[in-house]
């Protein structure tokens, strides 16, 4: 067992862990931040995403004791004081997600995907959201709502 | 009974349940944190088939963290055995032990239980668990399974043909002989499995005190769930609590009581204390339900025009190594609505199902699936073979509207569906008179594009009726309460288990429409046993016919009620003319609506604290349950158009635009019957194009991982066009038709379609799925 402190979502939470508990577990048990979804723990489907230091990253790759001096941002401080981004409003109003399971993992790609690349192509979303497994949607509808986000910018700053 | 406008049903609301889910605030499993709770792990065969000599566990046992282990001689003890033996004729009937105790019958099989402190620690001892085993040649496919001498995958029954039917109506024979062709079509699908996001799981709670069981369990089905429990652990109904929480997807695997989940139901009880368990992806994968895997042949009689005569099926199914359903359960359905739209009076069929040492299978999402394909692929290879327009064939065999209620040979009856309308409608939007013309130019560049055509017919609700007919014990009824409580808010609940199809917002508008109120008025109470009624739960497409219309006769049955209490209330003799609109009175006046003063709120107060002031003759309280019993089959259908381009080069496939036209009767909420929509096609084209569960030539499962098992990802699939052209059914008093399954049967029907046109100047036909580059390289080479 380890003792370490972890920064998530602003917030220091001293962890008492194995080396080897991923940071996807530590966040769950842990931090009992359980909006992080585990769904492969081999990296493949993307439910467990979380921003390390501003950067999307598979919470199930990583052992949470390599997360020390790191900020982490998990789907629980993506809403601020209650209020939905345009992503999350724009995903409720188009029905772009079902279960719920992938939701997460796909609001943080692309909270992150869209500060950096405002104005993407339909073709340039597709690609990035081939990182999230999502098997109720078709994705049909949540690409739909990135587009709409992506589109509301463009038309805000024209 | 008298139907009130619909304000509220049919209207594109956002649901409720996405709040929480956005912000990381739902509650699955996983989710809910239990004190103390200890955490399984299972130990599985490495072999496909395997006696089991001896399980040593003393290296284990002495592991940090471990609290027991159990075998299949301890749960013997705790549990009783499944038994599947329903009185169908060709069917055996086979039992299974709650874990395995003399042998394993494939890759993967659980064959003992690590309890320990945390997961971690349970893995870790499952490592040191000894297992001797004997390993057995095992029958890995269909081809072993059924060879003389084959090695028996379940030794009770004489072969590992578990189940023949055969039907014939009219003369199939005599219309072979007389016809001017009889054109043969194969068809061969995949093993696959469900798949959802959020693997299997559960927490068990055992109270010592209450005697009691309470499963945190995302299942779709939690009273028949709960029935399975308590049977098979001797305790009486009463003493389980089945809690499904938020759930990440079922699609079919999580409707049956598996193995696994008795197990840690047992283990709770046997410690006094809560155990949990989470399967990883591989055991998913390999070990929780698989499904499909059909061969399939038909034989059609035609004329020199392709009008369809006489009609032969064989459907071979590899059902796996365990029966968690009846083994006919699955291909049966698609023999008996194989015909759908398409007029023929001479049909047979021969539906075989064996075992094989793999996981077992189960319904997934359109157990049916096969289905469209093959009606669909038969009408395309007659085109083929007589040089016909596929177009010009389907028309000529399809019903007619005014031949509507049709019988088909089996004796389903087809009512209140428009094939020909949706037909016409996709085959328009994907413009096929111009895309001959585009294909022919194409062509000529060396680019290879193909348009496909897929009809569909759903049987998506199986009526009480259905379940007799067909020799199934079970029901199709569905079950309902609503609750207006003392303040007027308004309680209701279905015995559904949701998995994502938004039941907490569509079925608040019908209770919304049914009752009176604003639907944001209506909490949905779903998934728990101790509060919602006894129903058979989602699966299929039932939950919209069956479980709607249950919550809307128990919301008229409310609104009658309060208009009563309210007529007196407003000093009227009779409710007559008197309506409950958002909430409020309102009274009729020579046809103009007039508000009152009275609200809801102030009609539930009386009902509850000042039962004096009621109406003679009626009780205090406002509380409501119904059961409905649909009828015995209810259809809905759809017409799916695509056009695809074949890479010849590389066998690869993109598909450039998908329609669909549909109509499954009253919509409740368009958001969610287009995302159904959308999820259903993908999950058939995903299966049509990539997924394979694979083992090899000895039953050694090769799919353990997300990298082995593809599933379709954004850039696989294309965006959708959904025509909704929805007609009411009149066998159901909101005109319901239902919907979630067709979608899948289209995809793969129409993406086998198209894939074929586009291999025509090849002179090759694709029989097998998944139509992958390799597979689609091996036909462009035998050119």
């Amino acid at each position: 067992m380890l003792d370490f402190d972890l920064t998530v979502n602003g917030r220091r939470y001293p962890v008492r862990a194995e080396p080897r508990k991923l940071l996807s577990d530590v966040l769950r048990e842990d931090c009992r931040l359980t909006g992080t979804h585990v769904g492969c723990e081999h990296g493949v489907c993307g439910a467990c995403t979380v921003l390390v230091d501003g950067k999307p990253s598979r919470a199930c790759l990583i052992y949470a004791v390599q997360m020390q001096d790191h900020e982490i941002t998990t789907i629980e401080a993506v809403a601020k004081d209650g209020k939905l981004t345009p992503l999350q409003q724009a995903l409720h109003e188009v029905h772009g997600l079902q279960c719920g399971f992938c939701t997460a993992g796909i609001v943080i790609t692309f909270e992150a995907y869209l500060r950096e690349n405002p104005r993407p192509t339909e073709e340039q979303v597709r690609e990035v959201l081939a990182g999230n497994l999502c098997r109720c949607t078709g994705y049909h509808n949540i690409v739909k709502a990135i587009l709409r986000v992506a589109n509301e910018r463009r038309d805000a700053q024209a | 009974m008298r139907r009130p406008k619909l304000r509220h049903i049919g209207a594109p609301i956002p649901r409720k349940e996405d709040l929480r889910f956005l912000t990381g605030r739902g509650r699955y499993v996983d989710d809910i944190e239990i004190p103390g709770a200890l955490h399984a792990c299972f130990v599985r065969s490495p072999h496909p088939h395997a006696r089991i000599l001896s399980i040593g566990m003393e290296a284990a046992k002495k592991s940090p963290g471990v609290v027991d282990i159990y075998t299949g001689k301890d749960l013997a003890q705790w549990t009783t055995p499944l038994r599947m033996a329903p009185p169908i004729e060709g069917l055996h009937p086979v039992e299974m032990t709650t874990l395995p105790i003399d042998k394993v019958r494939f890759h993967g099989d659980p064959v003992a239980c690590v309890i320990a402190t945390s997961r971690y620690l349970a893995e870790d001892a499952a490592e040191l668990v000894e297992v001797d085993y004997e390993p057995l040649p095992a029958a890995a496919n269909l081809e072993q399974a059924l060879a003389e001498g084959a090695p028996k995958v379940d030794e009770s029954l004489a072969s590992n043909l578990v189940s023949v039917q055969r039907f014939a109506t009219g003369d199939v024979q005599k219309q072979k002989r007389e016809a001017f062709k009889v054109v043969e079509s194969a068809f061969h699908q995949g093993r696959m499995t469900h798949l959802p996001i959020e693997t299997r799981g559960l927490a068990a709670v055992w109270d010592e005190g209450r005697q009691h069981l309470t499963v945190h369990i995302g299942n779709q089905v939690p009273h028949p769930y709960r029935s399975q429990v308590a049977a098979r652990m001797r305790l009486s109904e009463s003493q389980v609590t089945i809690a499904s929480p938020d759930v990440g997807g079922g699609f079919g695997q999580k409707i049956a009581l598996y193995r696994e989940e008795l197990t840690v139901c047992a283990a709770s009880r046997q410690l006094k204390r809560p155990v949990r368990w989470r399967e990883d992806r591989m055991e998913n994968l390999m070990a929780a339900s698989h499904a499909r895997e059909d061969s399939v042949r038909t034989r059609a009689a035609v004329t020199k025009e392709g009008r369809l005569l006489g009609l032969e099926l064989e459907i071979l199914e590899d059902f796996g190594a365990y029966c968690f359903y009846p083994a006919n359960y699955l291909a049966r359905v698609v023999a008996m609505i194989l015909t759908g739209p398409y007029k023929v009076r001479d049909y047979a069929f021969e539906v075989k199902v064996a075992l094989t040492n793999k996981c077992g299978n189960g319904p997934m999402r359109a157990p049916m699936a096969i289905t469209s394909w093959v009606i669909e692929g038969t009408m395309d290879a007659i085109a083929r073979e007589l040089r016909l327009d596929p177009l010009e064939v389907r028309r000529l065999n399809m019903v007619e509207t005014r031949e509507l209620p049709y019988t088909m040979p089996t004796g389903e009856v087809i009512a209140d569906i428009t094939p020909r309308e949706t037909l016409e409608a996709a085959v328009k939007a994907i413009d096929y008179a111009g895309f001959r013309r585009r294909q022919a130019a194409a062509r000529q560049e060396g680019r290879h594009l193909g348009l496909g055509l897929c009809s569909v017919v759903e049987s998506t609700t199986y009526g009480s009726r259905f379940y007799k007919a067909a020799g199934i014990p079970g029901s199709g009824h569905e079950a309902a309460w609503l609750r207006i409580e003392p303040s007027g808010a308004v309680n209701a609940s279905v015995g559904l288990g949701a998995t994502g199809q938004g039941y907490e917002t569509a079925f608040a508008q019908v209770v919304a429409d049914g009752l009176g109120v604003e639907p944001s008025q209506v909490r949905m109470q779903l998934g728990n046993t101790d509060v919602a009624p006894y129903g058979m739960g989602s699966r299929g497409a039932r939950g919209g016919t069956a479980g709607g219309t249950a919550i809307f006769l128990a919301a008229r049955e409310a609104n009658e009620k309060v208009l009563a209490i309210a007529a007196q209330m407003l000093g009227f003799d009779s409710a007559e003319g008197l309506h409950l609109v958002d909430g409020r009175i309102e009274r009729e006046i020579l046809g103009e609506r007039v508000k009152t003063d009275l609200t809801l709120a102030q009609v539930a107060r009386t009902a509850y604290l000042d039962p004096t002031a009621l109406p003679k003759g009626i009780a205090p309280g406002l509380d409501f349950s119904k059961t409905y019993d649909p009828p015995p089959m209810t259809y809905s259908n759809a017409a799916h158009a695509c056009e695809v381009e074949l890479d010849a080069e590389t066998g690869a496939l993109k598909i450039l635009r998908y329609v669909v036209a549909e109509d499954c009767g009253t919509v409740l909420n368009p958001f969610v019957v287009e995302g159904q929509q959308h999820g259903a096609i993908a999950m058939g084209l995903s299966g049509a194009l990539l997924e394979h569960m694979r083992y090899d030539e000895h039953g050694n499962n090769i799919t353990g991982s997300l990298a082995d098992y593809l599933v379709a990802t954004a850039t696989d699939l294309p965006g959708f066009e959904v025509i909704p052209m929805h007609t009411p059914s009149r066998g159901n008093p909101v005109g319901i038709k239902g919907m979630a399954e067709g979608g899948v049967m289209g995809a793969i029907g129409v993406i086998a379609s198209a894939v074929n046109d586009a291999l025509a100047p090849f002179g090759v036909v694709a029989e097998r799925q998944p139509l992958s580059p390799d597979y689609l390289l091996s036909l462009l080479r035998q050119t």
